[in-house]
């Protein structure tokens, strides 16, 4: 990773069966109480032929944070790798964060007679929160800080398909383009063009 | 598949997948059940522009990803097949010299295949005419292409015809033994092609060598015991040599000589005692009946990482005992993955609290039963040791006895080497770099000898058998109906030193076939043939002259000791189609079958079934889940996607029956069974047809049980099991259950 990475998530829908291992692994790699997903897989037009897709939605970091925008108590922050994170400790858990996210990231406990009440929750992209990295008070409110550990985030990790894809916005990037660039050229078993350049003579 | 080209096993690997231009699928949902496998199929397509083709009754996630989908009614691939068969020869679009080089019998399939015109097969399946020619032409013009299946092909009362058709489709493309083509039947569960050489069934010892007096004396031999010790622990030989009951129908053993049940040969005994490893048999057809004869057992022992919910199911109070079973990360030695790959475990922890591992399990009832010294023998013949070492011994032990699917290379330290260097090998041809060059990974069966690098993709002649090529095995004779049935001229492996068609290799005939001479010491030492020969010196001079031990023959699509010596169609037992039930009739009533009598036309003629069950019923899995579910259902966050057991139900179906999405609704099975469930809009199952996945337990016929667990052990997510209603119906030759084509009637609670 640069210095001037950018994180990102990307979700390719051509290769993604919903098979919700991003959102177990997600869940059980923080232990999420059950009633947050943090990660969830959405599939549209189930059932139906030439129709059905799915695709893994969650915090998607956006840069010009929404939630952030219309925080009353100011608890978001965005990291300089744009991984956009929030304290606990500040938040009131009003919910306008979820009223402003496109993507409905905003998770909030639903424990007890009454249902949501406390903290708001979300994907960190796996790089925890504002306590002392790898603390036990970051993983108690947050969950596992990989990112702190060089690790990929969970739910790209366990994806089956590697449908998910996480990371530097460029590495991403260069990724999809290999494969679209790959689309119809046969396995690759040597480099691109070798075949064409060396194989004839 | 054994009985068309030798073995019945995938013949090539899912990273082989990569390099097919169609791939057609039938009965199987890798996007579901292989997820991460199922990423060869979507690099084939986005790479190779492969065209994926799903032949299933049920719009599958793997047919979400799929170019085309026919969506056939339950029971009718042999059909559909034909119908493929018949546009290819009408056109010619078949492979005429792989055919006559390497096919027998395929004269009687063409016809058959003529009467399957597109009009029938469209009556018969429900696929449109233009959509059969589409899928035809696509499969046939992209070639190689490649053969899926799984469950939804095997289990009908037609499985082993369906399973016999599929690779007829691909000897008539010349599509076998090629990269990128194969059938490539895509195993259930971890390990189970390995259990399945191990033959944990019950009419074969190990390796596939039978029930015969000469096999078991092999094994006697090789096991270091007295023959006749052996055979004393049978009531008689007759019985020794005689199939036992399969896990589809042990409850007919205990059942036997209630009044509607199946008769039994079972030297004049019910089963009396039940010992279960490793198998939720909550997951099986004819739950009721199954828990009626739980109810019946003198002893049940469910050896389990769980608590087997057979436990919950039975109202059995005493001799009921449950063992803590060790869990694969708690144990080590290898396994086999489905493209007959063997891969060494590790063991992470040390067995927790009491549980042990499944040999101790067994080893202290072999002490138990005062037979633990011959039990292990045969570990300590290899190097005449004093104390074994396991797994380790155990598997050189295989290594050293199963010579019939060529295990003699997989020994412990060669499996372990290609777990440890994993990184080593390339994930589309599982060929071996650096210091694992020249071997494929996980040795792939056969691996001949010591040193041979195993076979990736079966029956291929483009490689020499060094590297891993053969032609069809030569199992059935030199000669059928004054025919040769080995391999054409010039159809052999490469760089052989036997151009042709060869016989399998004998002491007798190792001479003249390889053109060698052998020592007087060699021909002292070698074994009577290939498949016996522990000195293994057939098949290190058969590597030497390029030569597969088990001859180069032509697989046939005739099998002639089998009921319908080719596949042809019949009915599911209960047919939602009464009139081609009467055209396609079920098998002659069994007798005698795993020694259980079995009923089939004689079933399916009793009534119209259809009248008062007229919905299709079948079943199948979900992504969170395997087998019987438990494992998964204790797991919080696999629960938490699918809580409660449900039924997917066409809007329109539900409508006509008032039953609302989210609602309770009965399934009633014409074995008088019932079950109560929660009924789940779903566009990807057909008007006529309800799906039912088969993970829960813990609910009985509307019953909640959840009172039974033991305390603390009760799973997240509970409810009906769908095997509750599948119907009777099994096949005539492997008594696979009939899950994947039964009928049901469904009612709004």
């Amino acid at each position: 990773m640069s210095e001037l990475a950018k994180m990102k998530f990307y979700c390719d829908d051509q290769r993604c069966i919903e098979c919700n291992s991003c959102s177990v692994a997600c869940a059980e790699a923080h232990e999420l109480p059950t009633g947050v997903s943090r990660r969830k897989v959405i599939t549209l037009n189930e059932g139906i032929f030439g129709k059905e897709f799915s695709t893994s939605v969650a915090c998607m970091h956006c840069t010009d944070a929404p939630c952030e925008q219309v925080c009353p108590v100011d608890c978001f922050y965005i990291r300089e790798d744009g991984i956009v994170l929030h304290d606990k400790e500040i938040c009131i858990g009003c919910g306008y964060c979820l009223y402003a996210c496109p993507f409905g990231a905003p998770q909030f406990p639903r424990d007890g007679a009454f249902g949501t009440k406390g903290a708001m929750d979300k994907c960190t992209m796996c790089a925890g929160g504002p306590e002392e990295t790898n603390s036990s008070a970051e993983r108690e409110l947050y969950g596992q800080n990989r990112i702190a550990e060089g690790k990929v985030p969970m739910c790209a990790a366990m994806c089956s398909t590697k449908a998910l894809l996480v990371g530097d916005e460029q590495e991403i990037s260069t990724i999809y383009r290999k494969r679209v660039a790959s689309r119809g050229k046969g396995v690759q078993s040597a480099p691109y063009g070798w075949s064409e350049e060396y194989s004839k003579q | 598949m054994a009985n068309t080209w030798g073995y019945g096993a995938m013949t090539n690997s899912l990273g082989d997948i990569q390099n097919a231009k169609a791939i057609i699928i039938f009965g199987a949902n890798p996007a579901v059940n292989h997820p991460v496998g199922f990423g060869h199929f979507l690099k084939a397509k986005e790479r190779n522009n492969a065209q994926i083709i799903v032949v299933d009754p049920r719009m599958t996630k793997t047919a979400a990803k799929a170019d085309y989908f026919a969506q056939i009614r339950p029971g009718t691939d042999i059909p559909f097949m034909y119908g493929m068969l018949h546009i290819i020869f009408k056109n010619g679009w078949e492979d005429k010299n792989f055919i006559n080089d390497r096919v027998y019998g395929l004269e009687d399939i063409r016809k058959e295949a003529s009467k399957w015109t597109p009009e029938k097969v469209a009556d018969v399946t429900g696929v449109s005419e233009e959509l059969l020619m589409q899928i035809t032409r696509v499969y046939a013009k992209s070639t190689p292409g490649t053969l899926i299946w799984a469950m939804g092909l095997t289990q009908h009362s037609i499985g082993s015809s369906n399973t016999r058709l599929a690779p007829i489709l691909q000897l008539s493309l010349g599509n076998m033994g090629k990269e990128g083509g194969g059938t490539n039947i895509l195993r259930g569960h971890d390990n189970v092609q390995g259990a399945t050489d191990m033959c944990c069934l019950s009419h074969t010892l190990p390796g596939y060598y039978g029930l015969s007096v000469g096999s078991w004396k092999y094994f006697a031999k090789s096991w270091g015991v007295d023959y006749e010790w052996l055979a004393g622990r049978f009531k008689n030989k007759k019985m020794m040599g005689a199939k036992g009951f399969t896990l589809a129908r042990w409850y007919a053993g205990v059942l036997a000589g209630k009044p509607g049940e199946d008769k039994i040969h079972n030297a004049g005994t019910n089963l009396k005692a039940l010992f279960v490893m490793g198998t939720g048999i909550t997951s099986i057809a004819q739950q009721a009946k199954v828990k009626e004869a739980l109810d019946e057992l003198e002893l049940v022992v469910l050896v389990d990482p769980f608590v087997n919910e057979a436990a919950i199911l039975t109202d059995k109070q005493d001799d009921v005992f449950i063992l803590p079973a060790a869990t694969q990360f708690e144990s080590s030695g290898s396994v086999s993955a489905t493209n007959r790959s063997a891969q060494w475990r590790y063991k992470v922890i040390e067995p927790m609290y009491e549980s042990k591992p499944d040999h101790e399990i067994l080893f202290e009832l072999a002490k138990r039963m005062d037979f633990y010294e011959e039990y292990t023998k045969g570990m300590l013949m290899k190097e005449n040791k004093k104390s074994y070492k396991f797994p380790e011994d155990a598997t050189d032990e295989i290594a050293r006895i199963i010579k019939t699917i060529g295990l003699t290379g997989w020994t412990h330290k060669r499996l372990k080497n290609h777990t440890d260097n994993w990184h080593m090998f390339d994930e589309v041809s599982l060929r071996g770099h650096g210091p694992m060059k020249g071997e494929y990974y996980g040795l792939p069966w056969p691996c001949w000898t010591e040193t041979h690098g195993g076979s990736p993709i079966l029956y291929n002649i483009d490689r020499s058998v060094k590297e891993g090529g053969m032609g069809f095995r030569n199992r059935f004779g030199l000669e059928h109906d004054g025919q040769n049935l080995l391999a054409g001229k010039g159809s052999a492996p490469k760089a052989g030193s036997n151009k042709d068609g060869y016989a399998e290799i004998t002491a007798k005939n190792i001479e003249s076939v390889l053109g060698i001479k052998l020592s007087a010491s060699e021909k002292k030492k070698i074994g009577k043939n290939w498949k016996v020969d522990t000195s293994n010196i057939i098949a290190e001079k058969c590597m030497e002259a390029g030569i597969a031990p088990y001859g180069n023959a032509k697989a046939r699509a005739k099998v002639w000791t089998f009921p319908d010596p080719i596949p042809i169609h019949r009915e599911p037992i209960h047919s939602p189609r009464q009139d081609l039930a009467k055209k396609y009739p079920s098998y002659k009533d069994k007798a005698n079958h795993y020694r259980v009598d079995t009923q089939y036309v004689s079933l399916q003629s009793k009534k119209n079934w259809s009248k008062e069950f007229p919905i299709n019923l079948i079943t199948g899995r979900l992504v969170s889940m395997n087998g019987a579910g438990l494992e998964n259902r204790a797991s919080k966050y696999l629960a938490a996607l699918d809580p409660e057991m449900f039924c997917d139900i066409h809007p329109g179906l539900a409508a006509t029956h008032g039953i609302r999405d989210g609602a309770m609704m009965w399934v009633h099975s014409p074995e008088g069974t019932k079950i109560k469930v929660k009924a789940k809009y779903s566009y990807s199952v057909k008007e006529d047809m309800v799906f039912l996945p088969f993970h829960y337990a813990g609910h009985f016929q509307g019953e909640d049980l959840s009172h039974k667990y033991p305390e603390g052990t009760k799973p997240y997510a509970v409810g009906e099991s769908a095997n509750t209603v599948t119907n009777y119906g099994y096949d005539i030759i492997t008594q696979i259950p009939e899950t994947k084509g039964g009928l049901c009637r469904i009612e709004k609670v």
